[in-house]
C-alpha cells in the first residue's frame, strides 16, 4: 500500500517537475508563441473613415464587401486519411468552379491544412450566394465546412473621378496611397490594436454585443473644405480646355481668400480611384501642388504690390517701357505690346515685361526676394499632403544676379506651384494678408465627435490694405476694355485678374522653347469684396498658348459656379441680361444641375429637388442614389418616411422615384446593389 | 424523520470527519467554481449569450456536492454493504443504456444518459461503483483472494465488463481509470504478485490493441508523438493546453486575464488544468498537486486506520481515484500522455464528475470518523467508561434526537458482533 502511494506521490511529483520545465524553463518562448497566435488572427482590418465634402456629400466611403476565406482544418475534419487528396480534389473544383480562380491553387490551400487562408477577396454578391449553397446551404452530406464569407472593408468613391488626385486610392492591404489617403492615413485607417485578443480560434470578432458598436474602432471621418460643386465645374472645365487645346496636363485652385479654405483642387489628367489600377503614376499626381512651373505675367501683379509697398513707385505715376526693347547684361527682354510711357495699371493691362523688370531692379534682389518670399512663394503650404512641392524662388541658391532679378519681376527663372500662385493671390484679395491654407476643415469619429477641427488663421501681413485695394483695382483693367483678361469677366462682376502666358524650359536644350507655353489666369471676384480667388494653369496648350484665351474662360466659368453657390447676385446691372436671370431664378437649382452632371445624372447624398412648394403633410422623397443603406435609413426616418431596404451595398434605384411628393409616414423601398 | 435520522447514523462508536479532508474538498469545490467561471466566460457568452451560463450550473452542482458530502459523510458505510449489487446493476444498466443509443452524444461520444432533462455520464458512476464493488467482494473473499479462480478472476471479469462498455462510449480514460482502480485493489488485497504481473502485461496489450485497431486513437497517438507536425488538426488540442501552461510562466498572468481559453476548446472540462496553469502560473499548479497529494495522503491514512476491511478498501479505492484522475488529468494538459477524456476531480465542470466526486469524499469522509478517531476511542472507554456511543452522538446528533432519549431513536441497536470494536486489519498485513 506504501508503495502504490509513494508511486502516485512519484507521479504527482512527475506532473510537477514536468511543469517546473514547461513553465519557468520555456515559458517565455511558449508565452511568445501564445501572443503571436493572437495577433496573427486579425486580418479584418477596421473600417475606414469616409471623407466628405464641405456640404457632407461623401467623396469616399468604405463598404463591407463580401471576401470568402477557408478553414482547411474544418474542411477536411473527420475525412479517413487515405481520402483525404480525393475530398480535397472535389472541393477544390467545386469552390474553383464558383469562383473562377485556380482549382489546382485551391486545392493546394486545403491541403497546407491552415486554419486561415483567403480564398478569393471581394467577391460579388452572386458569388458569395453560390459559395452559401456549396456550404451553409447545402445537404449536410454534400456540404463542403470550413467555407467562411465575411464582409471586408471595400474603398468606394462614389463620384468617380471627382477629386480623384486629391483624394488618392486605397490599396487593398488597407493603407491609403497617394493623395489624402495617403497623407491622412494614420486617422482615417481607424485601430486595429484595440482589438488584440478579442479573435477566437477562427478568427471571428467575439463579444459582438460590446462592440457592436465597430465604430469604436473605426477610422476618423475627413470633412474636407471642398465644395462639390465648384469641383465639379472646374474639373469640367479645365477637363473642356485640356481637350480642346491639346494640353498636357493643368490644375484650377479655388480659395476662398478670406478663410483660406480650398473650395476646389483640380488636377488634368485625373482618373478614377474606383479602378486605380488602369491608371498611370502621371494620371493620379495632384499637379496643384506636385508640378513647379514657370509662372511667367502673373507674377506681375505681386511685383507691383511690393514696388508699392517698398514705395519704390506710386499708384499714380507713369513707366517709360523703352519702346518694347531693354538690354540688360547681354539678355534682350521684349514686350509683346511695345509702349513709350504707361501708368502702373497699364503695366498690368498690356504686361509689360520691361516695366515690371524695371520695379524689380527698382527694388534690388533682397527686397524683392523677400516680398516673394513673404507671398508665400518657395516654401511649402503646409497642407497635409504628399509630394507638395516648395518651388523654387532661387534656381541656384544664391542671390539672383540683375538679370535674374529683372526676369523674376515678370515671372521667369523661377518655380512656383499652383497652389502658392492661388494663395498670394488669395492675399492681395482679402487686404493683404497671407492666409493658411486649409483642406481638412474637421476630423471627426465615427460617432460624430470632433477630433480636430481648424478655423481660419492668418500666416501675416504681406502688403498693406492700402496697396492690396490699389492692386486689385489695378488688376480690374486687366480684364476691362482691351486688357488682355477680358475673356475672364463673369457677366456683372467685377473681375480682378491677370493673364500669364510664360514660355517653358526645354529640358533637352536648357533654354526656352519656341512653342511650349504655360498658359495661366490669376484672380478673383467679386474684385471689390472678393468671395473667391482662383489660380488656373494649363500646361502645354498647343493651338492657341496666350493665358487670356485659354485660361480666363475656365476662370470665369468656375467664378460663375462659385458665386452662384454663394448666392451673390450680380452688382452692376448693365452687363447683365435680364431674360438670363429670369431664367435662372435660384442658385441653388443651377448648383444642383451642375452636381446632377457631375454625377452622370445621379444627385448627391443630401439633394432635395429644390423645386415647387411641398403642402404641410406631405413630404418629397430626396434622392439617396448612390448612398449606403444606414445614412440612407436614417434620412428617410428623419423626414417622417418609412424605409424598406432590399439588398445590400449602395442604393440603386427608389420606389417611389426620388422628387415625388408623398404622404408623411409613407413606405420606401430602396433597393441596393453592392458597389463594384 | 425517522427514517432519515436511522439513514444518517454516524454508527455507534464514530468519532468526527477528518477535518483537512473535509476542508480540502470544500476548498476545491469552491476554487472549482472561479476557475469554470474564468475559462468558460468566453464560451458561455458566444454561444449561450450568458456569460455566466456555465458558472450558474457550476455553482448549482457545487452546492449539491456539499450536501452530498454532508449527507454520505453521515450515512454510515457499513451499510453500504447490501447496497452493493443494486448500484453496481444499476451503473451497469446506465453503461449498457448510453452503449447501445439511449446515449445523448457530446463531442462525438455517447457517454451521456439523458433521463429527463439531467444527463447523467454513466461512467463517472461506474468508477466508484467498481470500488464499493470490490471492497465488498475481496473482503468477503478475504483469504482465497490469493487463488485465480475465486480471488481473481470474478473481479476481473466484471472490471472487464466495464471497462468494455466503457471503451464502447468509447471513453478510453475512463476505461483506464476502472482498470488501475482494479489492480490496485488487488493488490492491496494481497493477490499474487505474478498474478498481477500477468494482468498488467495483460492490460497493457488490451491498450495497446485498443489503441491501435481504432483508427481514431491511432491518429490521435501518432499525433501525439509528432505534436509540432499536427498542431493544426489532431494535436491541436493538446499544443494549445501546453501553450496555455506555459505562457503561465511562474505567478501566472492573473485570474480571469487568461487568453488562451479563446483558442483551447473544452477549456471549462477536461482542460481546466491549463487554464489553471496560464492563469495562477507555476506556482497555482504546485499548489494545485499538493493539494490532491494531501488528500491521497489523508485518505490512505483513513484506509490504514480504518476499522474493519470494507472500509479500508473503500477509503483506499477512492484515495487511489481521486490521485490517479487528477494525475492523468493534468499529464494529459501537460501532453505527458496522450489526450483521454478524465476529468480534475472537484474542479472541472461537469455535473456527474462533481457529484460521483462529492459522494466518494462523504464515504471517506464517513470511513474517516472511526478512523482519524483510534485515539478518541480509547480515551472514551478509558474516561467514560462503557457508553462511548451513546456520549459520542451526544457532541454532533443532538439536532436528530433528545439527548435524554436516544435509545429509541435507534430501534434495530447494533448486533453485539457487530459492536465489537475488531481490530482494524492492516492490509499490509494481510498480505
Amino acid at each position: 500500500m506504501g508503495m502504490l502511494c509513494g508511486l502516485l506521490a512519484l507521479g504527482l511529483g512527475l506532473v510537477v517537475s514536468a511543469g517546473w520545465d514547461l513553465m519557468i524553463g520555456d515559458g517565455a518562448a511558449w508565452r511568445e508563441l501564445a501572443e503571436s497566435q493572437r495577433q496573427r488572427r486579425l486580418h479584418v482590418a477596421p473600417k475606414r473613415g469616409g471623407v466628405y465634402d464641405r456640404n457632407g456629400s461623401a467623396l469616399a466611403v468604405s463598404v463591407e464587401v463580401p471576401s470568402v476565406s477557408l478553414d482547411a482544418v474544418e474542411l477536411l475534419r473527420g475525412v479517413p486519411s487515405q481520402q483525404v487528396p480525393v475530398v480535397a480534389r472535389q472541393a477544390a473544383n467545386a469552390i474553383a468552379a464558383v469562383l473562377g480562380i485556380d482549382a489546382a491553387q485551391v486545392e493546394r490551400r486545403i491541403l497546407a491544412k491552415h486554419r486561415f487562408a483567403w480564398l478569393k477577396r471581394q467577391i460579388s454578391a452572386l458569388e458569395a450566394d453560390k459559395i452559401r449553397a456549396l456550404s451553409a446551404d447545402a445537404p449536410e452530406d454534400r456540404r463542403i465546412h470550413g467555407l467562411v464569407v465575411e464582409g471586408e472593408g471595400r474603398r468606394y468613391y462614389p463620384r468617380r473621378e471627382l477629386a480623384g488626385p486629391l483624394l488618392g486610392f486605397v490599396a487593398p492591404d488597407g493603407e491609403g496611397k497617394d493623395g489624402l489617403e495617403y497623407a491622412l492615413n494614420d486617422d482615417l485607417k481607424g485601430n486595429a490594436e484595440q482589438l488584440k485578443g478579442l479573435r477566437d480560434r477562427s478568427g471571428r470578432l467575439l463579444f459582438s454585443d460590446g462592440i457592436e458598436d465597430d465604430r469604436a474602432f473605426a477610422g476618423h471621418n475627413l470633412y474636407l473644405t471642398i465644395d462639390q460643386g465648384i469641383q465639379y465645374v472646374a474639373e469640367h472645365e479645365l477637363q473642356a480646355a485640356a481637350r480642346t487645346f491639346e494640353a498636357t496636363g493643368g490644375s484650377v485652385v479655388v480659395v476662398n481668400p478670406n478663410t483660406g479654405e480650398i473650395l476646389a483642387l483640380a488636377s488634368f489628367p485625373t482618373f478614377n480611384p474606383n479602378d486605380y489600377t488602369e491608371s498611370q503614376p502621371e494620371q493620379r499626381r495632384d499637379r496643384a501642388m506636385s508640378d513647379v512651373f514657370e509662372p511667367g505675367s502673373t507674377m506681375k501683379m505681386f511685383t507691383v504690390a511690393a514696388g508699392l509697398t517698398s514705395g519704390v513707385i506710386t499708384p499714380t505715376q507713369k513707366m517709360y517701357c523703352e519702346k518694347g526693347v531693354m538690354q540688360i547684361d547681354n539678355v534682350t527682354i521684349r514686350d509683346t505690346h511695345p509702349s513709350e510711357w504707361l501708368t502702373i495699371p497699364q503695366i498690368l493691362a498690356v504686361s509689360s515685361n520691361i516695366c515690371a523688370a524695371k520695379i524689380g531692379l527698382g527694388m534690388g534682389e533682397s527686397k524683392l526676394y523677400e516680398a516673394f518670399r513673404r507671398f508665400g512663394f518657395g516654401q511649402e503650404s503646409g497642407l497635409p499632403f504628399a509630394g507638395e512641392a516648395p518651388g523654387t524662388l532661387r534656381p541656384r541658391s544664391r542671390p539672383w544676379v540683375q538679370v535674374e532679378t529683372a526676369s523674376a519681376a515678370f515671372g521667369q527663372g523661377i518655380g512656383v506651384t499652383n497652389m502658392q500662385m492661388a494663395m498670394a493671390a488669395a492675399a492681395i484679395a482679402n487686404g493683404g494678408e497671407l492666409m493658411e491654407p486649409l483642406l481638412v476643415r474637421k476630423v471627426s469619429t465615427s460617432a460624430g465627435e470632433v477630433v480636430r477641427e481648424v478655423s481660419p488663421h492668418v500666416r501675416r501681413r504681406v502688403i498693406p490694405k492700402d496697396v492690396a485695394r490699389a492692386v486689385s483695382e489695378m488688376l480690374v483693367a486687366v480684364t476691362e476694355g482691351d486688357g488682355t483678361g477680358t475673356e475672364a469677366v463673369v457677366d456683372g462682376y467685377r473681375v480682378a485678374g491677370k493673364t500669364g502666358t510664360a514660355q517653358k524650359t526645354d529640358p533637352k536644350t536648357g533654354r526656352y522653347s519656341i512653342d511650349k507655353y504655360i498658359a495661366s489666369f490669376v484672380g478673383f471676384v467679386p474684385a471689390e469684396k472678393p468671395i473667391v480667388a482662383i489660380a488656373v494653369t494649363i500646361d502645354e496648350p498647343m493651338v492657341e498658348h496666350a493665358g487670356g484665351a485659354v485660361a480666363a474662360p475656365i476662370f470665369r466659368h468656375v467664378a460663375q459656379m462659385a458665386l452662384k453657390l454663394a448666392g451673390l447676385t450680380p452688382k452692376t446691372s448693365d452687363h447683365t441680361d435680364v431674360a438670363v436671370l429670369a431664367r435662372t431664378p435660384d442658385p441653388a437649382n443651377i448648383a444642383y444641375e451642375a452636381l446632377r452632371e457631375a454625377q452622370g445624372k445621379k444627385p448627391a447624398v443630401q439633394e432635395v429637388l429644390a423645386t415647387g412648394a411641398v403642402s404641410p403633410g406631405k413630404v418629397r422623397i430626396p434622392n439617396l442614389t448612390g448612398v449606403p443603406a444606414r445614412q440612407a435609413m436614417k434620412q428617410m426616418i428623419e423626414i417622417g418616411l418609412t424605409p424598406h431596404i432590399a439588398g445590400s451595398g449602395l442604393i440603386v434605384t427608389q420606389q417611389p422615384p426620388p422628387g415625388s411628393v408623398v404622404d408623411a409616414k409613407s413606405e420606401v423601398l430602396l433597393i441596393l446593389e453592392p458597389a463594384t | 424523520m425517522t427514517t432519515i435520522t436511522r439513514l444518517l447514523t454516524r454508527g455507534p462508536d464514530r468519532g468526527p470527519v477528518d477535518i483537512v479532508l473535509a476542508a480540502l474538498a470544500v476548498a476545491l469545490l469552491g476554487f472549482g467554481v472561479v476557475m469554470v467561471y474564468s475559462s468558460s466566460v468566453i464560451e458561455a457568452t458566444v454561444v449561450f449569450k450568458d456569460p455566466q451560463y456555465f458558472l450558474k450550473r457550476q455553482g448549482f452542482y457545487a452546492l449539491g456536492g456539499l450536501s452530498v458530502i454532508f449527507l454520505t459523510s453521515r450515512f454510515d458505510y457499513r451499510k453500504l454493504r447490501p447496497l452493493t449489487y443494486p448500484i453496481m446493476g444499476l451503473v451497469t444498466l446506465m453503461m449498457i443504456a448510453s452503449v447501445i443509443g439511449l446515449g445523448h452524444s457530446g463531442g462525438g461520444a455517447a457517454r451521456w444518459l439523458a433521463i429527463g432533462p439531467v444527463h447523467i455520464q454513466p461512467s463517472e458512476t461506474a468508477k466508484l461503483a467498481l470500488v464499493l464493488w470490490l471492497a465488498y467482494s475481496l473482503e468477503k473473499k478475504r483469504e482465497r483472494v490469493r487463488s485465480f479462480s475465486i480471488g481473481m478472476l470474478p473481479h476481473l471479469l466484471m472490471a472487464g465488463f466495464l471497462m468494455i462498455l466503457c471503451l464502447k462510449q468509447p471513453d478510453f480514460g475512463g476505461a483506464s481509470v476502472l482498470l488501475l482502480l482494479t489492480f490496485t485493489l488487488l493488490f492491496v488485497a494481497g493477490a499474487r504478485l505474478g498474478y498481477l504481473l500477468g494482468l498488467a502485461m495483460l492490460g497493457s496489450l488490451f491498450a495497446v490493441w485498443a489503441v491501435r485497431f481504432t483508427s481514431y486513437r491511432w491518429e490521435r497517438m501518432l499525433a501525439w508523438f509528432n505534436m509540432s507536425e499536427h498542431r493544426q488538426d489532431l494535436a491541436y488540442q493538446p499544443f494549445q493546453s501546453v501553450m496555455s501552461f506555459g505562457s503561465g510562466k511562474l505567478f501566472g498572468l492573473g485570474l480571469g486575464k487568461g487568453l488562451q481559453v479563446l483558442y483551447l476548446p473544452e477549456a471549462h472540462t477536461d482542460f481546466i488544468s491549463a487554464i489553471i496553469g496560464e492563469e495562477l502560473g507555476f506556482i497555482g499548479i504546485l499548489a494545485l498537486c499538493t493539494v490532491y497529494l494531501v488528500i491521497v495522503a489523508r485518505g490512505v491514512r483513513t484506509a490504514l486506520a480504518a476499522e474493519d476491511e470494507y472500509g479500508s478498501y473503500i477509503a483506499f479505492g477512492i484515495s487511489v481515484l481521486f490521485g490517479v484522475q487528477a494525475l492523468i488529468n493534468l499529464a494529459v494538459a501537460m501532453s505527458m500522455l496522450p489526450t483521454k477524456g478524465l476529468t480534475l476531480p472537484f474542479v472541472s465542470f461537469g455535473g456527474s464528475s462533481l457529484l460521483v466526486c462529492a459522494a466518494a469524499m462523504g464515504i471517506l469522509l464517513n470511513i474517516s470518523r472511526s478512523s482519524g478517531s483510534g485515539n478518541l476511542r480509547v480515551s472514551f472507554s478509558t474516561a467514560r467508561g462503557p457508553e462511548p456511543e451513546a456520549s459520542a452522538m451526544l457532541v454532533t446528533e443532538a439536532s436528530f434526537a433528545p439527548a435524554t432519549s436516544p435509545a429509541p431513536a435507534y430501534p434495530k441497536s447494533p448486533t453485539p458482533k457487530q459492536r465489537q470494536p475488531r481490530p482494524p486489519p492492516s492490509p499490509k498485513e494481510a498480505r
